[in-house]
């Protein structure tokens, strides 16, 4: 419990500190306005020269009391039209699994910078939602269609 | 990878040392015999084999026959591990690896069989005893002297016809695996010139198979290291250490005293994190082999030496049991034994494609009989794909599907399953009020002035479904038929669990009556263990007979299967009657000898059923080759899975 406190922390300095451009992350502030450094709000911009260029996507960042022995869970809210992405919003990502590539080293900001390279470049071999998969294998033209649309809705400030 | 090593030109894969082809029998034999020998001298083999490979060149495009041959050599040479004669394989105790009853089963070939049989099974007890000590000792694996290869080759030729219900098989006990592993990684340690850590982490990055590690890292080190999770650099041994200024970022501590470790990668995280990961992946998920740095996106591996310089020696110790049964698993030529706290592990050479050909039945030293294909209880004669069908078959509801297509019909309109339970042929189906004839099938009120007496009965569409009708039951009953004796055979056998402790009961009240001494009211004991092993094998010969097509050879095997279950039932008799019968002498004799005649009687049916599989000249109503089973057209097609769509890992 100490342990998960002092990371997200030195997590936070850090992200204060240096951050990637158009993101953002920051602790939620519970009912009674105290910072709960356990449930992050995060914005994760869509990739320039991608079709997800001008998108902002809000991410809802979860950590368990054995963090960093365990992963955080990553959920778009409201869940996002993507392969990867179940239809709860939770992100489906081999560094944010346990069993798999998930290290107590990980930062914040590798998983941020993780999730926004998986708009663009999601991976066929684990779908998490029929919509977005089965549009992704068989009609790419609509499956861009929609994307676009979901920037839209989801543009940037 | 893999394509890479394949595309290797032959004389590249020739020069090396250790792929001669008779290699595999050497090699296993001095691991064997490596416990014996002191270990300045147990270098040597290795050496041998590395400057005597030049013949292999012309031997290999003759690579598979000679690999065969060998195989052959070897079984001869190890007689004990699967006993020549028929009777030490039905008494279940033919694990016992020893000279002694290496005489007592080639004694059991002469004539007076059931007395021989005696006296071999009061060998095998006596043996039992001792056998805990004996067994650890590697000098008992030695099937390699001389006189146990004549003998073998003797058993051989003797035994020509009854070679089908021999299979090959090792027994290991976990500090013989761990020997072997041992000995591996000793052999890869000093040619490669690596540590012994490190050629741990190989050898199970390449899954044991050390030629293929060998050949790789000579042809491209770097590579092989690196896929393998090793570092290129030779670093100092691993340690704990206080580094001014340091801090960890995994828990972003910065103490003066902090303790920190790092592998050869460099990546260095505190001790207190290190533990806390290593625990996780031990303790949590089970993982030991493949346990990388804490770093993200590094892939170097930690050793064996690291982690017991970490971990608390009960963590280690669950650590060291993982790696021990990674190698088991890794190696398909090895079983774990499935018997509840046994820790043994078996080694059969009998691959996956050669199921249907044979029925890879092994003992444990714990006794416990079961099929290294399939790992399934001992089910001789019938091969793993028709036992599995055969379980799916009783476990599952495909014959409620039979029930209901025997007994009911469909609703001609919506489809309800209707069951007729009395009353006339004018049918109302309660969901959807549709009124129809129970013999036609046709709208009722087409039946005009013939009501209650269905005048179109004998057309074509009404014997259509009786037809079909009366299939399924001949089917369903076919199945009760053979479920029914499987079933009954199962039963008796699951009720013999406690024959054990009644025969021992039985045993001392006789004495006590009769006196008679310990040894000679033996017979007994001999008598419920082959009433227990007729039994399951019995109970096999019906689920196997169930799939049979009928022709000759299941003439002959349903007469075979006849002729023990009946000495079955008759020795179960006799064994029933009251402690006082069991004292007069001329029943003890007639059990002896009825205990003989079912042990020969299930050996006969076994082998007769393992050659004709061999040879493949069983006719199945199945096909045994493809998956999906033959599926009966009776079976009502109306319910079908509704495949959704999988989301998710």
């Amino acid at each position: 419990m100490a342990l998960c406190q002092n990371r997200l922390q030195e997590e936070r300095k850090q992200w204060r500190k240096d951050h990637p451009f158009g993101f953002y992350a920051r602790p939620q502030k519970n009912q009674q306005g105290v910072l709960d450094l356990k449930i992050w709000e995060c914005g994760i911009p869509g990739k320039e020269k991608t079709i997800w260029e001008g998108g902002l996507f809000k991410l809802v960042v979860t950590f368990p009391d054995e963090y960093p022995t365990k992963p955080p869970k990553c959920k778009f809210v409201p869940p996002l039209f993507h392969p990867n992405v179940y239809p709860s919003g939770t992100v489906c990502l081999s560094i944010l699994n346990e069993e798999e590539a998930w290290k107590p080293a990980i930062t914040m900001k590798q998983i941020l910078l993780g999730i926004q390279d998986l708009l663009n470049d999601p991976n066929p071999e684990s779908p998490a939602q029929a919509e977005a998969y089965n549009l992704f294998k068989k009609d790419r033209v609509e499956y861009e269609r929609r994307i676009k649309r979901v920037v839209r809705e989801n543009a940037a400030p | 990878m893999l394509t890479k090593i394949d595309a290797l030109p032959p004389f590249q894969a020739l020069a090396h040392p250790l792929r001669n082809p008779g290699g595999e029998s050497k090699i296993f034999t001095r691991l064997l015999k490596a416990g014996t020998i002191p270990p300045q001298t147990r270098k040597r083999p290795s050496a041998e084999a590395t400057t005597s490979p030049i013949s292999d060149d012309t031997t290999r495009p003759n690579k598979k026959p000679q690999l065969a041959s060998a195989g052959k050599h070897h079984h001869h040479q190890g007689p004990e591990a699967a006993p020549p004669t028929p009777l030490t394989t039905t008494n279940g105790n033919d694990s016992s690896h020893s000279d002694i009853d290496l005489a007592a089963a080639d004694a059991m070939d002469s004539d007076d069989d059931f007395m021989s049989n005696l006296s071999s099974e009061e060998d095998m007890m006596m043996q039992e005893d001792d056998s805990e000590n004996d067994m650890s000792n590697p000098e008992d694996f030695d099937f390699d002297d001389e006189p146990d290869l004549d003998a073998g080759i003797k058993d051989s030729q003797q035994n020509k016809k009854r070679n089908y219900l021999d299979i090959d098989f090792k027994v290991y006990r976990p500090e013989d695996i761990q020997k072997q592993q041992d000995d591996l990684v000793d052999e890869v340690n000093m040619i490669l010139d690596i540590s012994k850590e490190e050629a741990a982490i190989l050898l199970r990055h390449f899954r044991w198979n050390r030629e293929r590690l060998i050949e790789d890292y000579m042809d491209k080190p770097r590579q092989v290291l690196d896929a393998a999770g090793l570092a290129q650099t030779a670093a100092d041994k691993p340690r704990l250490q206080v580094i001014p200024g340091f801090m960890c970022d995994i828990c972003c501590e910065d103490g003066d005293n902090l303790q920190s470790f790092a592998i050869k990668c460099g990546h260095r995280y505190c001790v207190d994190c290190y533990r806390q990961y290593l625990s996780q992946k031990i303790r949590e998920e089970g993982e030991a082999a493949r346990i990388q740095c804490p770093s993200d996106g590094c892939n170097l591996i930690i050793d064996a030496r690291s982690l017991d310089l970490l971990v608390t020696p009960e963590l280690a110790d669950r650590y060291h049991e993982l790696l021990m049964r990674t190698y088991v698993e890794d190696k398909e030529t090895l079983k774990w034994c499935p018997s509840p706290d046994c820790a043994n592990a078996i080694e059969c050479g009998v691959k996956k494609k050669d199921l249907t050909k044979v029925v890879p039945t092994v003992s444990c030293l714990c006794g416990h009989r079961f099929c290294f294909g399939c790992i399934y209880t001992d089910h001789q004669p019938a091969p793993c794909d028709l036992v599995k069908r055969w379980l799916k078959k009783c476990a599952d509801d495909s014959e409620t599907a039979n029930w209901i297509s025997a007994n009911t019909k469909e609703c001609p309109k919506c489809n309800s399953t209707i069951e007729k339970n009395g009353g006339c042929n004018h049918m109302t189906c309660r969901k959807c009020k549709y009124e129809f004839c129970w013999m036609c099938m046709g709208l009722w009120s087409e039946h005009g002035t013939s009501w209650y007496n269905c005048n179109r009965f004998e057309e074509k569409s009404g014997s259509e479904a009786r037809d079909a009708q009366a299939k399924s039951r001949v089917s369903l009953e076919r199945y009760l038929h053979y479920y029914n004796r499987y079933h009954n055979h199962e039963q008796s056998a699951r009720l013999d669990k406690d024959l054990y402790v009644k025969t021992e009961k039985k045993m001392v009240e006789l004495q006590k009556q009769s006196g008679m001494s310990w040894i000679e009211v033996q017979y007994l004991q001999s008598a419920s263990q082959a009433l227990q092993t007729c039994r399951q094998t019995l109970m096999w010969t019906y689920a196997f007979a169930f799939y049979l097509a009928r022709n000759n050879l299941t003439e002959i095997f349903e007469s075979n299967q006849k002729d023990l279950e009946m000495a079955v039932e008759n020795l179960s008799e006799m064994f029933e009657k009251p402690v006082q019968d069991l004292a007069q002498p001329g029943l003890k004799v007639d059990i002896m000898d009825k205990t003989a005649y079912c042990n020969k009687r299930r050996v006969i049916l076994l082998e007769d059923t393992a050659e004709n599989l061999q040879k493949g000249k069983w006719t199945f109503n199945i096909d045994l080759t493809s998956g999906a089973p033959v599926v009966s057209p009776s079976v009502n097609p109306g319910v079908t899975a509704n495949p959704g769509t999988s989301s998710g890992r």
